[in-house]
């Protein structure tokens, strides 16, 4: 495998969360069943996605819906501040990894990560995006991109999230498709 | 991890139906995910991939019961299957002995694929009254509309390509399919089509996610569709846009539309619809001149005392700009060897008495109710008032307490009821009030088959576990009470010989069809132009009286309405109430969706309900300002008939004077009133009229409130009235 990054489009997204769904039920991340129901249930949450009020000028409407999560930063500030070694580099996707035996749980990573990506379970351990490595390695989308109705995530090596962007780039100012 | 099985499936969890890949580990779900061959092409939504929680809630009903109580008391007793339903239908039995046919009503709730059964059901029983529901302000208006101008129901939007053509120009009118593909389309579809579309206009009050992709936006003010697409239809008329060889060949009554278009010149609709008169006209020249369109609509339409004609003023656009039945435009699709699913349910309409049928109560004002249901307003305003000749309900899945106009009305209606049957998989409101209540399995836990929307796919729903308890599937629980209420009907020896029936025509068993998954007819199998053909007519047309697109519709003419679309203004707003405007001065709209919540569903489950613990409704930072509220702040909406709190949400994409409330929201963590009062949307609704003539639908969507500020300590308990 390449290296591996992501691509969350705040043009084509569409606030519908359906990513988070797909992540927890990925990973099975808590809040679990209650009988009764909880009324307000807390639990990992690894992408969070934002609605921005809109503005709007004469029939343009400027509304994006920006999904945050871990961007695996190749320079992780988050690896470099941990104190207990507990958030490694995968060698060959360079997917930012936690091993949470090591994490002692000082919260540091969410002093420094510039997306407020860190999320912690209920023992106060780091848990963050993982890409879904194990899916990757077995040629699948990861859970959040096979999910999204809006085709708005996309996980690649940068070189092809790059040429992507160029695409969409050439259609948006020669108004055709690139060949 | 010895025992791995991957099942594939169709969600169930909104009524779009996207395929699904069950993983099943030793008898335990362990994964969902979209199947990326199906019709839908892997992609699902969280609804659907929240099931795994649903399916092991502990909450869900796992057992009959029956009432130990009074109604609604909350005291149970458990009982076995068969006396449960000895109890339902030896009570059928009764009534029908005692009163008719027509003193039993069988219905539902949102349509998960089991409609044909509760049809069938009501027909084999012989009622008349066959079902009371929301289906007059949800789909079935625009359905009987389809038909009066078409003679079928419905045309789809052509998203796909198989003629060789994509849609040029999209409307997406009053619709978010983006967050509910489940009355046709489906979202996966709608954005491959966009990609090669050169306009989309947006129809709505609000600034919906898609705003952004429109190039055009008109921002309509609720209630006033059918003034918008008379005034464009005026536009396209008198400019001569229209396409004049499907005009002259193909449609009945065009001079008349002509001349009723002539009392919507667009500076009158800006002032009914508040929409600017050019960007009318510039909507109306993109439709017509970009072709081919098609337009994607959606439920707001129907909630209206004026639905016939919004769907009616909808389709005749499609019609005179040409856009039916052409390769991206507006499309009736053929079905599958195994023919419509529908069938199963309709093909014992006869069974019905015609002087049944003509009882059927408020079928005298309203003619095009949802095939010779009655009207349910009608009947709850007489159950309430004691002389109502309906006496029992059986009802499956759906909550009224939710989804009809006037909650407190309701319950006191549904309280009225000689005997109330409710099958669901939770101890849902309209449980608490029941007679008898009867456990559902989850589509995880079901088989069965799924007629996809559009019609050109049927597929299978594959049983991945058992369901909890003695739950039963909803095609046991049906056959099962048809067998012994109505036998002649119900003939076969089990549930697989009654999937088998239904598939019969395409020659295939149920196990054989589970194993192939679907039966399609897309892409070659699909042919354009039918009306050119003998599809319908034979020598060429459409199946209506005058065999062409009836834009004067004969049927409606017959039935003593108005044979052209018009505009009728909401019930209540400024211009038809405007006594009323002055102690409620905004604009109140019930039809803010939420992506993960289907009506009442799934906010019991911890993963939804993480994304959003409460209610919100959408105010306008300036209006918010104003009344000094402030993001998050609990806030109280009030309309003649009661109010409601939810939580603020600043929205800058609508008109100041909007507020949009969030529909359905039910506190499953709570019982009683407080489970059902406290932020549900149609606590405010109205159920008195004024309906709409023909489909007698209500105006739930453009209404009149007032805000403000939750002090502390006024979330006052509430009760029922």
């Amino acid at each position: 495998m390449t290296r591996k990054s992501v691509f969350r489009d705040p043009a084509q997204c569409m606030n519908c969360k359906t990513c988070i769904i797909a992540c927890k039920l990925k990973h099975m991340f808590p809040p679990h069943n209650t009988t009764g129901a909880a009324a307000d249930p807390k639990g990992v949450n690894l992408i969070q996605v934002y609605h921005v009020d809109p503005e709007i000028s004469g029939d343009n409407v400027h509304q994006p819906f920006v999904s945050i999560a871990c961007m695996h930063c190749e320079d992780a500030p988050c690896i470099k501040v941990c104190p207990s070694s507990a958030i490694l580099k995968d060698s060959e996707t360079h997917i930012t990894l936690v091993d949470q035996e090591r994490c002692i749980g000082c919260k540091a990573c969410l002093w420094v990560c510039p997306y407020g990506a860190p999320s912690f379970n209920e023992d106060g351990k780091l848990v963050l995006c993982d890409l879904c490595i194990d899916r990757l390695r077995e040629g699948k989308k990861t859970a959040c991109e096979a999910a999204c109705p809006a085709s708005a995530i996309y996980v690649a090596s940068p070189e092809e999230i790059s040429e992507l962007r160029a695409r969409k780039a050439v259609e948006r100012i020669a108004g055709g498709k690139m060949e | 991890m010895g025992d791995k099985q991957f099942i594939k499936s169709v969600c169930k969890a909104c009524h779009g139906g996207c395929g699904v890949i069950i993983t099943v580990e030793n008898g335990v779900v362990t994964y969902l995910e979209g199947d990326p061959e199906s019709i839908t092409r892997g992609t699902m939504c969280a609804k659907g991939l929240a099931s795994i929680q649903h399916i092991n809630h502990p909450d869900r009903l796992k057992y009959p019961f029956k009432r130990a109580g009074e109604r609604g008391e909350g005291k149970w007793e458990r009982v076995s299957w068969d006396e449960a339903l000895e109890t339902i239908t030896g009570k059928m039995k009764e009534l029908i002995e005692k009163h008719g046919p027509n003193a039993i009503c069988n219905s539902q709730g949102t349509g998960r694929g089991y409609n044909r059964y509760t049809v069938r059901l009501g027909n084999s029983i012989g009622t008349g009254n066959r079902g009371i529901g929301s289906s007059h302000i949800c789909y079935f208006p625009r359905l009987r509309a389809f038909e009066a101008t078409f003679g079928f129901n419905r045309l789809y939007c052509d998203y796909h390509g198989w003629g060789g053509e994509y849609p040029k120009t999209q409307i997406s009118w009053g619709k978010q399919i983006e967050y509910s593909s489940s009355d046709g389309e489906m979202a996966v579809w709608f954005f491959e089509a966009l990609k090669h579309a050169k306009n989309l206009i947006l129809v709505d009050p609000r600034a919906t996610s898609i705003a952004n992709k429109a190039n055009l936006w008109l921002q309509i003010r609720p209630g006033t569709d059918a003034a918008l697409a008379l005034g464009m239809m005026n536009v396209i008329i008198n400019e001569n846009l229209h396409d004049r060889e499907f005009v002259a060949n193909w449609t009945h009554g065009f001079d008349k539309l002509k001349e009723r278009v002539q009392e919507y010149p667009p500076a009158k609709v800006e002032e009914i619809t508040w929409i600017p008169k050019e960007k009318i006209v510039k909507a109306a020249r993109m439709f017509a001149i970009d072709t081919p369109g098609v337009i994607q609509t959606g439920e707001s339409l129907d909630a209206s005392n004026n639905s016939t004609s919004n769907g009616r003023s909808i389709m005749c656009l499609m019609a005179i700009t040409g856009n039916v039945e052409r390769p991206g435009s507006m499309m009736n699709w053929i079905h599958p060897a195994c023919g419509p699913m529908a069938a199963f349910g309709f093909e014992i309409f006869d069974n019905i008495k015609p002087e049944n049928i003509e009882k059927a109560i408020g079928s005298d004002k309203h003619r095009f109710l949802d095939y010779g249901r009655c009207h349910t307003e009608t009947v709850l305003r007489q159950l309430r008032e004691g002389n109502c000749d309906l006496k029992m309900l059986h009802q499956h899945g759906g909550n009224f307490l939710f989804s009809l106009a006037n909650t407190q009305n309701v319950r006191k209606a549904l309280l009225n009821l000689e005997f109330l049957s409710v099958a669901d998989q939770f101890m849902s409101a309209m449980c608490e009030i029941a007679d008898v209540v009867l456990p559902v399995a989850h589509w995880l836990e079901e088989e069965d088959l799924w007629n996809t929307h559009p019609g050109f796919c049927t597929r299978a729903v594959n049983k991945a576990i058992d369901p909890p308890g003695e739950a039963w599937t909803t095609p046991k629980i049906y056959f099962e009470i048809g067998r012994r209420v109505a036998p002649k009907f119900w003939p076969w020896n089990s549930v697989e010989e009654m999937l088998d029936y239904q598939l019969r025509k395409a020659d295939i068993t149920w196990k054989e069809f589970s194993k192939l998954g679907h039966l399609s007819t897309t892409g070659k199998d699909q042919k354009y132009y039918k009306h050119k053909t003998d599809y319908w007519v034979k020598g060429g047309g459409f199946p209506t009286a005058t065999g062409k697109v009836e834009l004067y519709s004969t049927a409606l003419e017959k039935a003593g309405y108005d044979p052209l679309p018009s505009h009728i203004e909401p019930g209540e707003s400024y211009y038809s109430t405007p006594e009323v405007a002055k102690e409620y001065p905004l604009l109140l709209s019930t039809g803010g969706r939420i992506p993960y919540h289907f009506h009442t569903q799934y906010t019991n489950l911890p993963w939804i309900r993480e994304l959003q613990p409460y209610p919100l409704v959408q105010i306008h930072p300036d209006t918010a300002k104003e009344y000094g509220i402030e993001e998050g702040d609990w806030v109280w909406i009030e309309t003649k008939r009661g109010r409601i709190r939810q939580k603020a949400k600043m929205f800058s994409g609508m008109d100041p004077r909007l507020v949009v409330v969030q529909a359905s929201f039910c506190y499953w963590e709570k019982q009683g009133p407080e489970r059902v009062l406290p932020s549900n949307a149609n606590v405010l609704t109205s159920d008195d009229g004024p309906f709409d003539g023909p489909a007698g639908s209500v105006n739930m969507r453009a209404l009149l409130c007032k805000i403000y500020k939750m002090e502390e300590g006024d979330d006052t308990q509430v009760s029922f009235s």
